[in-house]
């Protein structure tokens, strides 16, 4: 996907750490921060609303908010009435 | 950012940390634990490719109730529709309960009743299926670690370092800011690296051809690219896939229209559900929706709780909250077509060897192109369950051939040819103006995603189609980024463009419909004329095509009389 605008909520409170989050993304969306051992959301215009970030994390830090109406499946709708 | 030379070197480079660069990274340091075996990963290995966020099943045959033969037959009838090769797909059959035992030794749970047997679930008269847990990859990897695979992470493959037709290496570049870029010396290499998606869809469409382009710049041939069109149903808002929604479709006058296509429940979408959806549309009979109940078209989903995500496995929670999300947008069941694309068209014999000397192709990249699932964009290939174990059989052929192999060591790479790829590689980085990748990469969805254009093709249509991908292909040379992110969305532009011009290629040049390939001009299968595989190269920097006769009469299952 391309161009969108899912947004991504990170509760840095909760975070422990772990760098799963970070692993799991196969979008390269999130980067990790070395020094403050936390992740960075560094590309959230990439994001495919997988979840996996979501899915992986044990401590509820990360939430995905889709928006859905800004991906495009590209039919050709208006010739179709 | 300064760019730093890194020289590195090992007998074997597997590109993509997935299910089948597992695999056979696995399978090759059992057999020989002295190979120095090396994975490079553009994300991380074990969280790679489409194995840890699909459908997470494994095909299961039941070998006691089915022979290999009686699959094979229902296969070519069914769904490959005689363009496959009947041995590739009778020795991936006959290894099923191989491959569930290596899973099951290298740490994957895959589920077991009491009596030690899998717990299988039926699917149908020749297929059944097992779940497996979606960290089948992570456990794929820590086994690789132990068995001292080297893994490189955040490393995306450039190109391939090729000399009279002889792999003797590869170029690959950091993903992050650090400025590595590697030159890696390999006696063999295999791509592991998925299929094509553009960059499309959510979930499971995560290939971007990486390899395939790059065995196409190498020089490798390409078979079947015609086949990867495939376009699944999504509800209309939240785009989530409905799997088997093809049999429950009703057009806006409350008609059944799934029995305008099928008389019976499919393995899995056809491309006939597409085109009905078009042709209803275009007839002013829409939106098409679903419709659960009595049968034909089966029991409703089960409506249910919200559920606890704190006491989930990660399989199960990413599952869930896939699912709440489309619960949570759309309140009915209209369904539209989106593309999934699935292109794997690297030309691979029965031992995942491509035709260049020294490379291997394995899992998604070279699905259609090892000719195993035939006339039909894989994986799975309308064959569920068999995107995972492809995978694995892919790689355990490789592999097998691979211990078996002769190690010589290659010709040194010069500075120059080192230099050569750096600049192809890093040339976004430092070019002062050009074109966002993502202008092309929506160019080529333009081209690709309209059901009308690629799944359902006439001439004139793949003519509007192909003014898109011309506009990309005039842009492609002068993309620019500004970090190490965007250089790779600029490669994977340059990826999907090729794709999707190899897809037009060749569907131009196959007149008549089979299997999952279908055209309104020629609505006819023609096994005189086209029981041929289409066989895309790369000649000198031009395109070109020639075909090739299936060797029909040397397979079990022959043409109907």
């Amino acid at each position: 996907m391309i161009g969108t605008n899912h947004r991504i909520e990170f509760d840095p409170e909760k975070c422990v750490g772990c760098q799963m989050c970070y692993k799991a993304c196969f979008v390269d969306v999130i980067r990790w921060d070395e020094a403050a051992r936390r992740p960075i959301f560094k590309y959230v215009e990439d994001c495919e609303h997988c979840f996996c970030c979501m899915s992986v994390c044990r401590r509820d830090a990360i939430r995905v908010i889709p928006d859905h109406e800004s991906e495009h499946l590209l039919q050709h709708f208006d010739r179709y009435r | 950012m300064e760019i730093k030379k890194n020289v590195l070197s090992c007998d074997v480079l597997i590109a993509g940390g997935g299910v089948g660069g597992l695999t056979c990274a696995i399978e090759l340091k059992e057999q020989n634990p002295a190979l120095d075996v090396m994975i490079i990963e553009k994300q991380f290995a074990g969280f790679g490719g489409k194995a840890n966020k699909g459908g997470g099943v494994l095909q299961y045959f039941q070998l006691d109730k089915i022979t290999p033969l009686d699959f094979l037959r229902f296969h070519v009838n069914e769904i490959g529709c005689f363009l496959g090769d009947q041995n590739v797909m009778l020795k991936y059959v006959e290894m099923n309960h191989g491959m569930l035992d290596k899973l099951s030794s290298w740490g994957v749970s895959v589920p077991k009743n009491p009596d030690g047997s899998y717990n299988v679930m039926p699917t149908g008269p020749f297929t059944a299926m097992i779940r497996v847990e979606l960290d089948i990859t992570l456990r794929m990897r820590q086994r690789c670690e132990k068995l001292g695979v080297r893994i490189l992470d955040k490393t995306a493959l450039s190109g391939f370092y090729v000399k009279d037709g002889r792999i003797r290496g590869a170029s690959a570049y950091s993903i992050l800011d650090d400025g590595n870029f590697y030159t890696i010396s390999a006696k063999k290499a295999v791509l592991a690296t998925g299929s094509q998606n553009y960059r499309f869809g959510s979930m499971w469409g995560s290939g971007r051809g990486d390899g395939i382009a790059i065995a196409y710049r190498a020089g490798a041939e390409m078979r079947n690219a015609e086949f990867g069109n495939f376009s699944q149903l999504v509800r209309y808002k939240s785009h989530h896939e409905v799997v088997f929604g093809e049999n429950n479709m009703y057009n806006a006058k409350g008609e059944f229209i799934t029995k305008n296509f099928t008389d019976h429940r499919q393995t899995d979408i056809p491309s006939t559900a597409i085109r009905e959806w078009y042709v209803q549309m275009m007839a002013g009979n829409g939106p098409v929706h679903l419709e659960f109940g009595p049968p034909p078209g089966g029991a409703a989903p089960e409506k249910k709780d919200p559920p606890d995500l704190s006491k989930m496995s990660y399989g199960d929670k990413f599952r869930t909250l896939n699912w709440m999300d489309s619960q949570s947008v759309d309140t009915d069941f209209e369904v539209v077509p989106s593309l999934i694309g699935e292109q794997s068209c690297i030309r691979t014999d029965g031992n995942m060897r491509t035709t260049v000397e020294g490379l291997y192709a394995i899992g998604d990249c070279s699905y259609c192109g090892s000719g195993a699932p035939g006339a039909v964009p894989a994986p799975p290939g309308r064959n569920r369950g068999s995107g995972i174990l492809n995978a694995v059989f892919a790689g355990i052929v490789a592999a097998d051939d691979l211990a078996a192999a002769e190690y010589r060591d290659p010709e040194p790479i010069a500075e120059t040819e080192i230099n050569e790829s750096l600049d192809y590689t890093y040339a976004p980085l430092f070019r002062d103006e050009g074109y966002d990748p993502k202008e092309v990469i929506r160019l080529v969805q333009e081209a690709m995603a309209p059901s009308e254009y690629s799944v359902y093709m006439r001439e004139d249509r793949m003519d509007e189609a192909m003014k898109f991908v011309d506009k990309a292909a005039a842009m492609v040379d002068d993309l620019k980024a500004s970090d190490m992110h965007g250089v790779l969305s600029c490669h994977e532009a340059e990826y999907i463009l090729l794709s999707a011009q190899m897809h037009y290629f060749a569907s131009r040049m196959r007149k008549e419909s089979r299997g999952w390939f279908l055209r309104e001009d020629y609505p006819e299968t023609d096994n005189k004329n086209w029981l041929k595989w289409i066989i895309v190269k790369n000649v000198n920097g031009q395109m070109t095509a020639e075909t090739e006769d299936v060797p029909i009469e040397s397979y079990p299952v022959k043409l109907p009389e």
